[in-house]
């Protein structure tokens, strides 16, 4: 160990070495690994006022995750539906989101890819990005915009006939799916889009003159190949959906809390730092081992989806 | 300045790989000096050891006899001429040329006063404000050599420049880089695998394989007076014979060849070896140009071959021979003089050498083809 | 062949669909900055204005949020910057066992959620403060700090990336060539490695920037009591929508155009150079030595910044002015014409209440038909119940109206349940 750290040394030049090695240890150690283990830490305390922290009061407890699964003592019912019902239903909604956006890229991705011409394919692609130069903020509102009551859609099926009311858009979470739905389809496209675009035509071709149909051209060669960029999309889309929070906060109605929404009440209104940690790390548990079922289904390496 | 290096019982070792093994050679000031063989056979390697890049697992290295155990690479006398040039892509022409005197700290007016007085001597006049990828492979070959020899080195390292460009161009180079060392007089040490460009440009060639220097000697020695099989093979083209030795006497020997009778050749002298004695198998080499038609002429050594194929090559007729009886075949060069051959393919032809065109070689491994 | 053609049409009617999906709501959001309609709307459209980014830039809270954004995100671009600098220059070196762990424990923030990145910000800094005794008004509670700490953990691994993909196209013999050229480590990375970041340092800072400006999931924990845009705005749209923050959408669509552009001209203009070059090689191989060296000009004298300066400027100068001429009197148009509309309804309602109470048979068919009337006439809605036959004579003023207009705007959901047969005879109760 010490004749590494010599050779280091010698390589990079005293200033180098020691700027490398400070700023490393310091992004590594301060800012990820000490933090996430002091919020482990932190979700098995109590919730005290911090004159109590470190004084005898200050014991190991599961308090937080069992209010979690059975809620608190005097709740009504042997468990706390409320929040279980609202973390299931935020993997399940990330879930579909996933899965709407995979439906949805993977035609533009495909087209992108193997049939757009040189200039046309870098319009489109350009396209792609400018929306998403735009705050995601403002995104939501415009789904606002577009959804509401008073909103556009409901503007236009009315003037055309189709509808006599205005449908809540936003009770009914439509809003909500399509706004989320919205927000990661970038992350959705360039994973495939590169993925697809490795392809070579000349297979596709080969295939198509055995007289395969175009279903089973995809089926069996285009989406096998293009696993890791479906794997690495997927994934990405759906940490973010379960992990999102702006999009939930301004497009979601009231039947459709999400648990990140919890999480932050916990921290803003709810007072109770520990029990929002608790939550945070159910969420992070949760969304990595869905990443880990996502390498192992489709057999792809960590590095790979890192993009 | 010009200095002299010397290795003493120098090994190098990766893990349980060696890449040199007791090399031990002086190579003097002010001379062109080659390490030729074969790729992975060390050469790289000793390069990197005398530049300071490596440091030998035992041994020592001397530039100017001094020791430079533990002298980095900036530190040390030597500049290093790298196989892919490595010239600096976001710098000018002239500020690659004047770097070296740039990390000195010299000012910008006398350093591009010294990079154009450089870009003369490499007949690259005004060329001082392009970038590098602007000039021919040529060029920036001939920039890499500037700004080496900017840096005012005692000892100027070169690992195979001249693999990447074209034939012409190449043997143009090797006649430019000669005159360049002559010139300037510094110390050159040069690697290759190509044995003409070794044998053209150096005073001195040392042939290496597997870590081991077979043979240090000037190019005349080397070609006409290989020391072991590998050196006889490698260098050139050879005729390889395979036999047992029946007897010796001072210079000579006599050797046993399968289909052939006793072929008379010079002994081979290797230093620090066993010479060759009776009952020892060994390989007999002849160099295709000392094989001649024995129509008449008186030689040491008669063969009576079968005509396989004959080529022309402009200078030469390349004849190829077997001889009935063995599974052995030689080759014949025969200068070009403006007429025909009076063999043709599949006749029976007699040829023969001299005792002192032929050499006895204990065995050995030879240079891959 | 047909089915070709088929999934020809299919394909491009789907690549609409999706484009349209795509653009369609920021173009309407963008359409609505310039209505001067209270609600952002594109129907019914009122007036063309730009009094939405007066509003914008009088926006006292909305500026403060943008200054602190502002100040983030060059801090992040300090910190995360060099970070990931060392940590790409790191990998190169680092043990060939090692490495993997290290890299996953540097990716690692990409993948955690931004919110728990926050919140492990936080609890950690609380903790830091508590351990040196520091009270709430130490750096280790100020919102700016943890924030540029907590967005940096994952902005640093992303500037990583764009390092790591830089690097393994450098040329490792540079670096010794520049060693065995008696360069000092510290002259070899300054000048050799350093000038070949370059580029790579100038998409890391802005990818970083970038980042940091429009975070959220991370942010709205670390601010603790202070505002960034992006908090700011969040809370704007939950509670007081008004058009000012599309005309901030537009506002950044404009900019971000404006700066897509640029980066275009600037590559185009790099490729022509590459070009250039390229053929002043090939010339030189073939022997001709004769070429100047390729000139390098500035980007500031291309023709096409030009054209693209004059566009923007000519952009925003018809925006403020169309958007300004006679704004004030195409509004008292608008409350003209509402009014119009108001009374002519009122009109209306009081002939077919007469009708009605002239045949008291009642159709079930006039309500739908009341309803439809009231959400075509935006505004009028609500009228039944103060049009109830027995109100007739007390008909306030049109003025009055208006209030509760705005106030059953927003409730129109549920009116069914209000107009059906049965509730009408309450209706006429109550009041």
């Amino acid at each position: 160990m010490g004749s590494a750290i010599q050779k280091f040394y010698l390589r990079n030049g005293t200033a180098l070495a020691t700027f490398l090695i400070l700023a490393v240890g310091f992004w590594v150690l301060m800012m990820i690994i000490l933090p996430q283990l002091y919020m482990v830490d932190f979700s098995f305390r109590h919730n005290l006022p911090p004159a109590e922290i470190g004084g005898p009061k200050d014991t190991l407890t599961t308090e937080h995750y069992e209010f979690m699964v059975y809620g608190s003592a005097q709740a009504e019912g042997e468990y706390n539906t409320v929040t279980l019902k609202v973390f299931g239903r935020t993997l399940l909604a990330a879930l579909f989101v996933t899965l709407f956006d995979l439906a949805l890229c993977y035609p533009i991705a495909y087209y992108l890819a193997q049939s757009a011409k040189g200039g046309w394919a870098r319009l489109m692609v350009l396209s792609l990005i400018v929306p998403f130069w735009v705050n995601e903020i403002l995104r939501a509102f415009a789904f606002r915009i577009l959804f509401g009551s008073g909103g556009v859609i409901n503007g236009a099926l009315i003037s055309i006939g189709i509808l006599d009311q205005p449908i809540d858009f936003i009770r009914e979470d439509v809003a909500l799916y399509a706004g989320l739905g919205y927000a990661y389809i970038l992350l959705m496209i360039f994973p495939l889009y590169n993925a697809i675009e490795s392809l070579d035509r000349n297979q596709i071709e080969a295939v198509r003159d055995m007289g395969a149909s175009w279903i089973r051209i995809h089926r069996r060669v285009v989406i096998p190949f293009a696993k890791p960029g479906i794997s690495s999309g997927c994934t990405m889309v759906f940490m973010l959906s379960a992990g999102a929070l702006a999009a939930p906060q301004i497009l979601g109605g009231p039947s459709s809390l999400w648990f990140t929404q919890i999480i932050y009440q916990w921290f803003q209104s709810g007072n109770n730092w520990n029990r929002g940690s608790a939550f945070g790390l159910v969420l992070l548990v949760s969304t990595l081992l869905f990443v880990l079922l996502m390498m192992k289904v489709f057999k792809v390496k960590l590095g790979e989806i890192a993009r | 300045m010009s200095a002299d290096v010397q290795l003493e019982d120098v090994w190098i070792r990766f893990g349980d790989f060696v890449a040199a093994r007791d090399v031990n050679i002086h190579i003097e000031e002010s001379k062109f000096f080659s390490f030729l063989g074969p790729s992975g056979c060390g050469k790289t390697t000793l390069l990197r050891a005398v530049s300071g890049f490596l440091e030998p697992s035992q041994g020592v290295v001397k530039i100017g006899g001094k020791d430079m155990a533990g002298i980095g690479p900036n530190k040390r006398p030597t500049a290093l001429i790298f196989q892919n040039l490595a010239l600096f892509p976001l710098m000018t022409v002239w500020e690659n040329i004047s770097f070296s005197l740039e990390v000195q700290g010299i000012g910008a007016a006398a350093r591009r006063k010294k990079a154009d007085e450089l870009l003369d001597l490499i007949a690259l006049p005004g060329q001082g404000d392009k970038m590098c990828h602007e000039l021919s492979g040529g060029q920036r070959q001939r920039v890499a050599i500037a700004r080496a020899l900017a840096a005012q080195p005692d000892v100027l390292l070169l690992d195979e420049p001249l693999s990447a460009l074209d034939l012409k161009l190449r043997q143009h180079m090797r006649t430019e880089l000669r005159a360049i060392q002559q010139r300037v007089g510094i110390t050159f040490i040069y690697i290759t695998h190509d044995q003409g460009e070794a044998l053209t440009m150096s005073d001195s060639v040392a042939v290496m394989s597997a870590g081991v220097i077979e043979q240090l000697a000037d190019g005349n020695t080397i070609y006409d007076h290989p020391e072991s099989a590998f050196v006889a093979s490698f260098v050139g083209t050879n005729n390889l014979l395979k036999g047992k030795v029946s007897s010796v006497d001072d210079q000579y020997a006599s050797v046993d060849c399968q289909g052939m009778g006793p072929i008379r050749a010079r002994r081979g002298v290797k230093s620090g070896a066993k010479a060759l004695k009776a009952g020892d198998a060994c390989f007999i080499f002849v160099r295709p140009e000392a094989i001649a038609f024995a129509d008449g002429g008186d030689f040491d050594n008669t063969i009576q071959a079968d005509l396989n194929s004959e080529e022309f090559e402009g200078h030469f007729w390349h004849v190829a021979l077997d001889v009935p009886g063995s599974d052995q075949s030689l080759k014949m060069s025969l200068i070009n003089e403006g007429r025909s051959l009076e063999h043709a393919p599949g006749s029976k032809a007699n040829i023969g050498f001299s005792a002192d065109a032929a050499v006895a070689l204990a065995e050995g491994p030879l240079a891959a083809e | 062949m047909k089915s070709d053609t088929i999934i020809k049409v299919s394909t491009l009617s789907f690549v609409v669909i999706f484009f349209l999906y795509l653009f369609g709501p920021l173009i309407v959001m963008s359409l609505t900055a310039f209505n001067s309609s209270a609600f952002p709307r594109v129907s019914p459209w009122e007036c063309f204005t730009a009094e939405w980014f007066n509003v914008l830039i009088n926006d006292k809270t909305l500026v403060e949020g943008i200054k602190n954004s502002l100040i983030i995100g060059a801090g992040v671009v300090l910190l995360a910057v060099p970070t990931g600098l060392a940590g790409a220059l790191m990998l190169t070196q680092i043990n060939q066992r090692v490495r993997p762990w290290y890299y996953t424990i540097v990716i690692s923030p990409i993948l955690i959620p931004g919110v728990v990145l926050g919140i492990s910000t936080l609890v950690f800094w609380d903790r830091m403060g508590r351990m040196f005794g520091f009270g709430y008004q130490s750096i280790f509670y100020d919102g700016i700090f943890l924030t540029i700490i907590g967005q940096s953990t994952f902005i640093a691994a992303y500037s990583m990336l764009v390092f790591i993909s830089r690097l393994q196209r450098f040329d490792n013999a540079q670096e010794e060539a520049a060693l065995d050229l008696g360069a000092t480590h510290v002259q070899t990375f300054r000048k050799v490695l350093l000038p070949f970041l370059k580029p790579a340092i100038g998409s890391a800072a802005v990818l970083a920037f970038l980042a940091s400006f429009e975070n959220y999931n991370t942010t709205i924990f670390t601010i603790v009591s202070q505002s960034t845009l992006t908090t700011v705005l969040a809370s704007k749209v939950r509670y007081g929508i008004n058009p000012s923050i599309s005309a901030l959408a537009v506002a950044i669509v404009v900019l971000t155009l404006f700066g897509a552009a640029l980066l275009e001209i600037v590559k185009r203009k790099e490729q022509r150079e590459e070009k250039a070059a390229e053929a002043a090689a090939a010339a030189a191989t073939k022997g001709d030595t004769s070429q100047a060296a390729v000139k390098r000009t500035s980007v500031l004298a291309e023709p096409a910044m030009y054209i693209l300066v004059l566009v923007f400027i000519a952009g925003l100068g018809t925006t403020y002015f169309a958007g300004t001429m006679g704004v004030n009197e195409c509004k008292a148009e608008v409350k003209a014409e509402k009014k119009r509309k108001v009374e002519a309804a009122v009109h209306e309602r009081q002939q077919k209440d007469m009708f009605r109470n002239a045949a008291p048979t009642f159709k079930s068919g006039t309500t739908t038909g009341g309803a439809r009337k009231k959400l075509d006439a935006k505004g009028t809605e609500g009228y039944q119940s103060i049009f109830a036959p027995k109100n007739l004579e007390e008909q306030s003023g049109t003025k009055t109206e208006k209030p509760k207009e705005k106030t059953k705007a927003k409730g129109t959901e549920g009116y069914q349940s209000i107009f059906a047969p049965k509730n009408l005879k309450k209706q006429s109760g109550s009041d």
